[in-house]
C-alpha cells in the first residue's frame, strides 16, 4: 500500500517540485547574471501554454518518440521513489534517453541530427559513469536495491565521497548543464537552435519539458541518496549540489565531446579505483 | 519416442541434407525444407516436454562416428594441401594421429559410454538451433533465389547451399545432445567444415579466402578439443560428459591438473565463438550470404563455443581460472562492443556485437555463480532469437537497397516500412527493458558485484553498445513524413521475420517463465542453490529486482498511447523541418537554399569516433591484450 501511494506521490508531485526547481534555477542564474529572472512558475506557465498549441511535427514517428521518453522518464522516478532496483532505475531511464535521440534522428533537419548524435555522445559519457557510482553503492549495501541503501547507518558520503563527484560530473552530463550542454541547451543561453529539440514544438515540447522535469527529480534523488539517514540531511546535500550545478553552468563555457568523453571516462575511473582502493582499505 | 526424437532432431538433417544435394527441382526443395523445419521445431519441443534423458544408440553408431573422424579430418587435410595452408596441415595430421592413437590404442571400454545425454540446457539448445536455425533455413529459400539471379550463375549452387545448411542443423544438435565426448567431437569437427564450406559458398577470392581462415582458426580449436578429451580421459579416465559434470565440485576443490584439459576445451570454445584474437574469422565470414551469417551468428557454430565453455562452468568453478575467463570475457566484451561502435557496416556493427555478446556469455560462464550462470543460459536463448533476426532483416534490406551500410538506410521507413519496423523491434530486444537480452544483462552485471575490475569493463561495455544500436534505430525512422507503402516481400522471407520479431517479444513476456522451467533447474543441479525466487512474475534476490510484469504493462501502455497520439497527427501538421529559415525541398527532399539561390541538400553522418574506435588501430591491441590473458589464463590457472 505504501508503495502505491509512494508511486503516486512520484508521478504527480515530481513533475510539480521539477518545475519549481527549474523556476529556482532560472531565478538564481539571472541573479547571476544581473538579471530580474522570470517568475517562479515561469516553467509551468510555459509548458501550460505548449499544452495548448497545435500539434506539429516533421514527422509522426516525433509524436511516438516524445510520448515513451515521457513515460520511461516518469517511471523510472516511480522506481526509485518506490525503493526498486537501481540498475533498473538506470536501464528504464535509458529507455526514454533512447527514444529520444530516435525522435531527433527521425526529423532530416541536420540541427535534430546532430543534436541527436551529440546527446547519444552524452550517454556515452554519463551511462558508464551512473553504472559506476550504482555498483560502487552496491559494494557498500551488499544489494542494488534503494531500499538497502536506507537500511544503512550512516551515510554513504562517508564511504564514497568520491562516487559522489563521479555521480555530479554524470549529472552535470546528463542534465546537459554548461560546460557539457553538447546535444542541447537546458537554457537558451548559449544554443539557438537546439539540438535534440529542434523539431519538437507545442504539445511534444511540453512532453519533453515535463520528462525533463521528472529527470530532475531522479538525479536530485539519486543525490539524496548519499545521506539516506537524515531527511535534513538529504536536502541540505541536495540543495548545495544543485546550486554548485548551477554556478557551474554559469561560469562555464561549453567544452567540445572529445573533452566530455575522456574526462568523464578517465576521471570517472580513476576517482572510482582510488575510492574503491580506500574502501577495500576500511 | 526418445529414439525417434533423438532421430529426427540429429540424423534426419543429415538424411534431409543428402536427399537436398542429389535434388535440382526448386518446388520440392522448397516444400522439403519447410517440411524439416516444421519437423525439427516440433520435434525439439516435443523433446523439452519429455525432459532429461540418457541415449546409447546401437554399437554401429559408435564405428560410424569414427569414421565420420578420419573422413572430416582427411577432408580438412586434403583442403589445407589444396590451399597449401601449413597451419591447417600439421594441425590436421597432429589430430589424425592423436585420434588413431585415442581410438585404437587408449580406449579400452569403447561403447560403454551412453552417446547422449540431454538436461535442460541441452534442450533449451536444442530448441534455438531447431527453431531459430529452421526459420534461417526457410528464409534462405527466398534470399537465394534472389541471390542467384543478382549473381546470374549459369547452373544453381542452391543444392549444395542446403545441404551444409541442413547438416549443420543437425551436426549442432549432435553437439549439444553429445555425452561422449569424442561423439561431441565429431559434431564439432562437422560444424567447422559447414561453415567453411558455407563461408566460401560464393566463390569469389575474398571467400574463398575468408573461408580459409575461419577454417585454420576452428581447426587450432577442433586440436585443443581433442588434445582436451585425450588429457581428460589420462586425468579422470572417462570420456562422459556426465561423469565428469556429476564429478565437477570435486574437481573444483582438487583444482591442478584438471584445468588443464579445461582450458583445452574452453580455448576450443573461444576459438568457436570467435573470441578476440580469433574475432577475424567470423567478421571475414559476412561475405557469405546473409542466412549462413544468421546461422553462424544466432543458432550455430559460435553458441556451439559458448555451449561447451557454460557446459563446463561446473568442474572449474570456484577456480583462479574461473576468474580469468571472466576477465577475459569481460575484456573481449568490451573491446569489441567498442569495435562495433564504430562501424558503419550494418553487417559488421552485427557481427562485432555478437561478438560483444558471447563475451559476455564468458564473462558470466566465469563468474560462476548461479545468478551469473542463469543470465549465460537466458543470454544464449534471447540472443539467438534477437540476432537471428536482425541478420535477417539486414540480409533483406540488403537486396532490396543494395547496401548493408547504415548510412544508407537513412529514411527506410518510407521504402520498407515493414522490414524497417521489424528491425526497430529487433533493435529493442537487444539493448532496452522489459525484453530479455537487458534481463540478462541485468543479471549479469549485478552477479560481477565485488569484482570491480570487471563491474568498470562490463559498464563501458554496455554504454557502448547502447550508442551503436541507438543509431541505427534512430535514422532508419529518418524520412521527411512516414507514411511508407508495405513493400513486396517473398512470404518465405517475410514469415521469418515476424516469426522471430513475435518470439523475440514473447518469449520476453514469458522469461519467468522460461527461468522456471528451462533455467533454473539446470543451476539447482550444479550448484545447489537457485538465484532467483518469482514473486508476481519479478526476479527477485538479495542482489536486486527485476520488475517483469509492470515493466512490460507500464511501457507497453505507454507505447500504445504513444503510437494513438501519433496517429491523431494530420497530414496537415506535418511541417517542414527546421532549416534556419533558408528552407529549400526539392523531389520532397529538404535542404538550404544556397549562394545564387541554389539547392544545397542537407545530409547528415553518424560520429564513428574513428580516433577512438578505429578498427585497424583498436584490433591491434586487442589481439595484443587478449592473447596475453589467454596465456595468463593457462599458466596462471594451472598453479
Amino acid at each position: 500500500m505504501t508503495k502505491i501511494i509512494l508511486a503516486v506521490l512520484a508521478l504527480v508531485a515530481a513533475p510539480l517540485l521539477g518545475a519549481l526547481i527549474t523556476g529556482v534555477d532560472r531565478r538564481i542564474t539571472a541573479w547571476l547574471q544581473s538579471r530580474y529572472g522570470p517568475p517562479i512558475l515561469q516553467p509551468i506557465y510555459d509548458v501550460l501554454k505548449l499544452l495548448g498549441k497545435e500539434p506539429m511535427v516533421t514527422n509522426t514517428w516525433q509524436a511516438v518518440c516524445a510520448y515513451v521518453y515521457i513515460v520511461g522518464a516518469a517511471l523510472s522516478v516511480v522506481l526509485l521513489f518506490t525503493g526498486s532496483d537501481l540498475l533498473l532505475i538506470f536501464f528504464v531511464l535509458t529507455v526514454g534517453a533512447v527514444f529520444l535521440v530516435m525522435g531527433a534522428l527521425a526529423s532530416p533537419s541536420p540541427y535534430s541530427q546532430i543534436g541527436g548524435q551529440r546527446e547519444l555522445l552524452q550517454m556515452l559519457a554519463y551511462e558508464p559513469l551512473l553504472i559506476l557510482v550504482f555498483a560502487a553503492i552496491a559494494m557498500v549495501t551488499g544489494s542494488f536495491k534503494v531500499s538497502a541503501v536506507y537500511e544503512l547507518s550512516r551515510p554513504l558520503l562517508y564511504d564514497l565521497p568520491l562516487m559522489y563527484i563521479v555521480l555530479g560530473y554524470a549529472l552535470t552530463i546528463k542534465l546537459r548543464k554548461s560546460p557539457f550542454d553538447i546535444s542541447a541547451s537546458a537554457h537558451a543561453h548559449q544554443e539557438l537552435v537546439r539540438g535534440v529539440y529542434t523539431e519538437y514544438s507545442g504539445p511534444f515540447l511540453a512532453m519533453i519539458e515535463i520528462a525533463h522535469w521528472y529527470e530532475v527529480i531522479l538525479v536530485l534523488g539519486l543525490c539524496a541518496l548519499f545521506w539516506s539517514t537524515s531527511v535534513v540531511g538529504m536536502v541540505v546535500l541536495v540543495a548545495v549540489t544543485y546550486l554548485a550545478e548551477i554556478i557551474v553552468d554559469n561560469v562555464t563555457a561549453r567544452l567540445t565531446w572529445r573533452f566530455m568523453l575522456k574526462s568523464a571516462v578517465g576521471m570517472g575511473l580513476a576517482l572510482t579505483v582510488v575510492n574503491m582502493l580506500w574502501l577495500y582499505a576500511q | 519416442m526418445l529414439d525417434t526424437l533423438v532421430f529426427v532432431t540429429v540424423l534426419l538433417p543429415f538424411l534431409v541434407a543428402a536427399v537436398l544435394l542429389v535434388l535440382r527441382e526448386q518446388n520440392l526443395r522448397k516444400v522439403i525444407l519447410v517440411a524439416t523445419a516444421g519437423v525439427l521445431a516440433l520435434a525439439s519441443l516435443a523433446m523439452l516436454r519429455g525432459g532429461a534423458f540418457i541415449m546409447s544408440p546401437a554399437p554401429l553408431y559408435d564405428s560410424l562416428i569414427t569414421l565420420g573422424d578420419f573422413v572430416i579430418l582427411f577432408v580438412v587435410l586434403f583442403v589445407g594441401m589444396k590451399r597449401k595452408n601449413q597451419i591447417i596441415i600439421w594441425l590436421t595430421a597432429a589430430q589424425i594421429i592423436a585420434l588413431i592413437w585415442l581410438d585404437f590404442f587408449t580406449l579400452k571400454e569403447h561403447g560403454s559410454v551412453p552417446a547422449f545425454f540431454a538436461d535442460d540446457l541441452s534442450l533449451v539448445m536444442v530448441l534455438v538451433i531447431s527453431i531459430v536455425g529452421s526459420l534461417i533455413a526457410v528464409y534462405g529459400i527466398g534470399y537465394m533465389k534472389e541471390h542467384e539471379e543478382h549473381l546470374h550463375l549459369t547452373k544453381s549452387k542452391q543444392p549444395q547451399f542446403f545441404f551444409f545448411i541442413v547438416l549443420f542443423l543437425g551436426a549442432m544438435n549432435g553437439l549439444v545432445l553429445a555425452n561422449n565426448l569424442l561423439w561431441m567431437y565429431f559434431f564439432w569437427e562437422c560444424t567447422t567444415l559447414c561453415s567453411f564450406m558455407l563461408i566460401g559458398h560464393d566463390g569469389t577470392e575474398i571467400a574463398r579466402k575468408n573461408a580459409e581462415r575461419a577454417l585454420w582458426m576452428n581447426v587450432l580449436g577442433g586440436t585443443a578439443f581433442l588434445f582436451g578429451i585425450i588429457l581428460l580421459q589420462k586425468i579422470v579416465g572417462t570420456l562422459s560428459l556426465q561423469d565428469i559434470l556429476a564429478r565437477g565440485p570435486q574437481f573444483a576443490v582438487a583444482g591442478g591438473a584438471i584445468l588443464v584439459p579445461m582450458f583445452l576445451l574452453v580455448f576450443a570454445g573461444m576459438t568457436k565463438a570467435a573470441q578476440a584474437p580469433f574475432q577475424s574469422w567470423l567478421t571475414g565470414a559476412m561475405v557469405a550470404p546473409t542466412p549462413v551469417s544468421a546461422l553462424l551468428h544466432s543458432s550455430t557454430m559460435v553458441k556451439a563455443g559458448v555451449y561447451i565453455i557454460v557446459r563446463l562452468a561446473p568442474v572449474y568453478a570456484g577456480t583462479y581460472f574461473s576468474n580469468f575467463v571472466a576477465l577475459f570475457g569481460a575484456f573481449v566484451f568490451l573491446a569489441t562492443a567498442c569495435l562495433a561502435a564504430g562501424q558503419s557496416n550494418g553487417k559488421k556493427i552485427l557481427a562485432y556485437s555478437t561478438i560483444s555478446n558471447l563475451a559476455l556469455i564468458i564473462a558470466c560462464a566465469g563468474i560462476n555463480t548461479p545468478a551469473a550462470i542463469t543470465a549465460a543460459i537466458m543470454l544464449i536463448l534471447f540472443h539467438a532469437i534477437s540476432k537471428a533476426l536482425m541478420f535477417l532483416c539486414v540480409g533483406a534490406i540488403e537486396q532490396k537497397i543494395g547496401s548493408r551500410d547504415i548510412e544508407d538506410m537513412r529514411g527506410l521507413f518510407a521504402v520498407m516500412p515493414r522490414t524497417a519496423l521489424v528491425a526497430i523491434i529487433g533493435i529493442m530486444t537487444m539493448m532496452l527493458p522489459p525484453f530479455g537480452m537487458l534481463m540478462a544483462k541485468w543479471m549479469a552485471i549485478e552477479s560481477a558485484q565485488g569484482q570491480f575490475l570487471l563491474m568498470i569493463m562490463l559498464a563501458l561495455g554496455s554504454g557502448v553498445t547502447v550508442l551503436f544500436w541507438c543509431r541505427w534505430a534512430g535514422l532508419m525512422l529518418g524520412t521527411p513524413v512516414a507514411k511508407g507503402r508495405p513493400e513486396a516481400q517473398d512470404i518465405t522471407v517475410r514469415a521469418p521475420l515476424y516469426i522471430l520479431a513475435g518470439l523475440a517479444m514473447v518469449v520476453s513476456f514469458f522469461s519467468p517463465v522460461v527461468y522456471n522451467t528451462l533455467v533454473a533447474p539446470v543451476v539447482a543441479m550444479y550448484y545447489k542453490t537457485v538465484p532467483y525466487t518469482l514473486p508476481y512474475g519479478n526476479f527477485d534476490s538479495k542482489m536486486g529486482i527485476f520488475l517483469v510484469y509492470p515493466l512490460f504493462i507500464l511501457l507497453g501502455l505507454g507505447l500504445f498511447f504513444a503510437l494513438r497520439q501519433a496517429r491523431k497527427v494530420t497530414a496537415a501538421q506535418c511541417s517542414q523541418p527546421y532549416m534556419c529559415g533558408e528552407q529549400l525541398t526539392v523531389d520532397g527532399k529538404p535542404g538550404f537554399l544556397g549562394p545564387l539561390n541554389q539547392y544545397v541538400p542537407a545530409t547528415a553522418g553518424n560520429y564513428y569516433l574513428a580516433q577512438f574506435f578505429g578498427e585497424e588501430m583498436l584490433s591491434r591491441w586487442i589481439n595484443v591484450i587478449a592473447l596475453a590473458v589467454l596465456v595468463i589464463m593457462l599458466f596462471g590457472g594451472a598453479l
